[in-house]
């Protein structure tokens, strides 16, 4: 595609293509040669423009870029300069009356730090030097000169052309002539005293703008810094499941199995689009943000608008996409239940021996993911698609004479049946054998089975006065709730029933007995 | 003699006569008066008429005003000034004279 050009004709904006506008130039060129030197010439050549203006226009509305064919048929149109008639002596009688309307702009010819104060100045004939003090001082009341001079700097356009600068010095005759003639002499407006404070605040201003650079460039590689190291620690977590410096615990999560994660709590067929959606999700915008800072660094402009906008609608759609399916999965947890089995011991020991049956140690797993606060683990075996989660006991006096354990599967579902449905799915291994409990240390989810909040809680009933001695296994399952209480010393591992609860029994007391 | 030229200086002549008369009936957008001066055909190419329109203005024939359009920058309204209705006048009687002399001529 050719390089589109943006071109102001006539207070129009319009595009056209680099041919066209080569065009273009050559023909006003042309007219503004043939009309420059007669009186009331510029207002001539306005008008033209106007009307070359409203021709594109009707041909293209304000969209469309114009091309050659545009151009030469708008030239068909109002004809070539030398088609115009001859110029009569007569014409040479008339004043000239200049431009036709005054415009604010901002001054790049006679500025400082972005020409706003040098526009005043020239809109109204005034030199410029009193409003560069107005905003300085009023800069130094808590900045607000800054800022309103930072709102003019974006709002107000700057004085490129020549019929601009001539809008912009409506009310300089001196000035005017000078841009008719091409003599662009500088700061017409200054006495000798206000071209030494000019001189003054163009030295502040050039430090000024020196500031602004290096701290426009401090912010730019810090923010392609932090960009690229957030983008690499993304796709070493995310795509290369690196778990080396990266995969640091935040609260206890283990963010490098989070993806592999996902195939257990979302619907294997969408697994892969997900990932997807996370991936533009997370990139697009730190894309951006590098992108932002290079600019920000080497300071130029590019023709970046449509693939920003782009980027940021191909964003909102991951950002959409994944919501809804975020959604979609979350409304499968919404209803938790629980469902309860109770078994009981053919005879009432008086010690009653805890033991851990199948131990997490016994399993091949490949990831742990730990929810902070809440003793909750995950154990996934990625070969068996297996997900295994940690148990829990409590101890409780019974109610009558019995030793029971009471089995409570939780889970979440979509409704209470669907929860209670998967709960009892859970599976969990356990042997009442004469004194002894035999647990294992886990339940399982049945494969192919989503994560859905399970968890399983047992809860044995003992007669007070019995006497409980749990293994290192099971004692941890009991305790994992106030860790400060284990005791790693085997011979403590010895509990008594009371009527308020289980009581650890000391050593000393033990053997005083 | 170049024919094409002496058309040329006849319809100059007569085109500032021409834009009075339009500017007499109503007041007028630069474009309106195009079309009228096209579809009488008047003028060829458009460039003709801004310098002439320029110069009418210049000499206190015309005035205009700007108005506010819904497509673009506000535009030129042209309309004629006294003194611009007082010298078409003069150039009614003026045109009436010149043709009834060239028909007597060409009668002849």
């Amino acid at each position: 595609m050719d390089k589109t050009i943006n071109i102001n004709l006539g207070g129009i904006l319009f595009s056209i293509d680099e041919e066209a506008y080569h065009i273009l130039r050559d023909y006003l060129q042309a007219i503004d040669l043939r009309f420059r030197h007669t009186p009331g010439g510029n207002e001539t050549i306005e008008d033209i423009e106007s009307r070359i203006a409203e021709i594109f226009q009707s041909q293209k509305g304000l969209a469309g870029v114009i091309n050659r064919r545009n151009v030469e048929d708008m030239i068909a149109i109002i004809g070539k300069p030398e088609d115009f008639g001859q110029v009569s002596e007569e014409e040479t009688k008339y004043v000239y009356t200049g431009a036709q309307r005054k415009k604010l702009y901002r001054n790049t010819d006679d500025r400082i730090i972005g020409g706003v104060c040098g526009g005043f100045g020239a809109y109204l004939d005034t030199d410029p030097v009193w409003f560069r003090i107005l905003f300085a001082v009023l800069a130094l009341m808590f900045g607000i000169g800054f800022f309103i001079y930072l709102a003019l700097w974006i709002t107000l356009p700057s004085a490129v052309t020549e019929s601009q600068k001539k809008e912009m010095y409506f009310s300089n005759q001196r000035r005017l002539s000078a841009i008719e003639s091409n003599n662009n002499q500088q700061y017409p407006y200054s006495s000798r005293a206000g071209n030494a404070i000019n001189e003054v605040f163009r030295a502040i201003g050039k430090v000024l703008f020196i500031c602004l650079r290096i701290f426009l460039i401090i912010i730019g590689v810090s923010l392609v810094a932090g960009g690229f190291l957030a983008l690499l620690a993304f796709f070493m977590v995310f795509i290369f499941k690196y778990p080396g410096a990266f995969s640091t615990n935040i609260e206890g999560v283990h963010l490098s199995y989070l993806p592999d994660f996902l195939n257990y709590i979302i619907s294997p067929a969408i697994v892969p689009w997900t990932k997807v959606l996370i991936t533009l999700t997370i990139t697009l915008p730190l894309l951006a943000i590098i992108y932002g800072g290079i600019k920000m660094i080497f300071w130029f402009r590019a023709r970046d608008g449509f693939v920003l906008l782009g980027g940021f609608i191909l964003w909102l759609l991951c950002a959409a996409a994944l919501s809804i399916i975020l959604f979609n999965e979350g409304i499968s947890y919404v209803e938790t239940a629980r469902s309860t089995s109770r078994d009981y011991f053919k005879n009432v020991p008086d010690t009653l021996y805890i033991v851990s049956g199948t131990k997490l140690s016994d399993i091949k797993y490949d990831n742990e993911i730990s929810v902070p606060d809440e003793d909750y683990e995950i154990f996934i075996s990625d070969e068996k698609k297996e997900l295994y989660l940690r148990t829990f006991i409590d101890i409780e006096p019974a109610e009558e004479n019995s030793v029971s354990l009471e089995i409570n599967k939780y889970s979440a579902g979509r409704n209470r049946n669907d929860a209670i449905h998967k709960a009892e799915k859970l599976i969990y291994n356990y042997r009442i054998s004469g004194d002894s409990l035999v647990i294992d240390e886990f339940c399982r989810i049945p494969p192919e089975r989503k994560w859905s909040f399970d968890e399983v809680r047992l809860k044995v009933f003992v007669p007070e006065g019995t006497i409980i001695i749990m293994d290192r296994v099971t004692e941890s399952l009991y305790h994992s709730r106030d860790e400060d209480d284990f005791i790693s010393d085997p011979r403590n591992r010895l509990w008594f029933m009371t009527g308020e609860g289980l009581d650890r029994i000391e050593h000393r007391w033990r053997t005083e007995k | 003699m170049d024919l094409e030229n002496t058309k040329a200086q006849m319809r100059k002549g007569i085109l500032e006569y021409c834009i009075l008369s339009v500017l007499s009936r109503s007041s007028c957008y630069a474009s309106d008066i195009i079309r009228e001066l096209k579809e009488a055909r008047v003028i060829v190419v458009e460039g003709t008429l801004y310098p002439l329109l320029t110069r009418q203005k210049n000499s206190g024939l015309l005035s205009y005003r700007w108005e506010e359009s819904q497509q673009g920058p506000p535009r030129k309204y042209y309309e004629l000034t006294p003194a611009g209705k007082e010298y078409l006048a003069d150039l009614d009687r003026a045109w009436d004279e010149l043709v009834e002399s060239v028909n007597l001529i060409r009668s002849r």
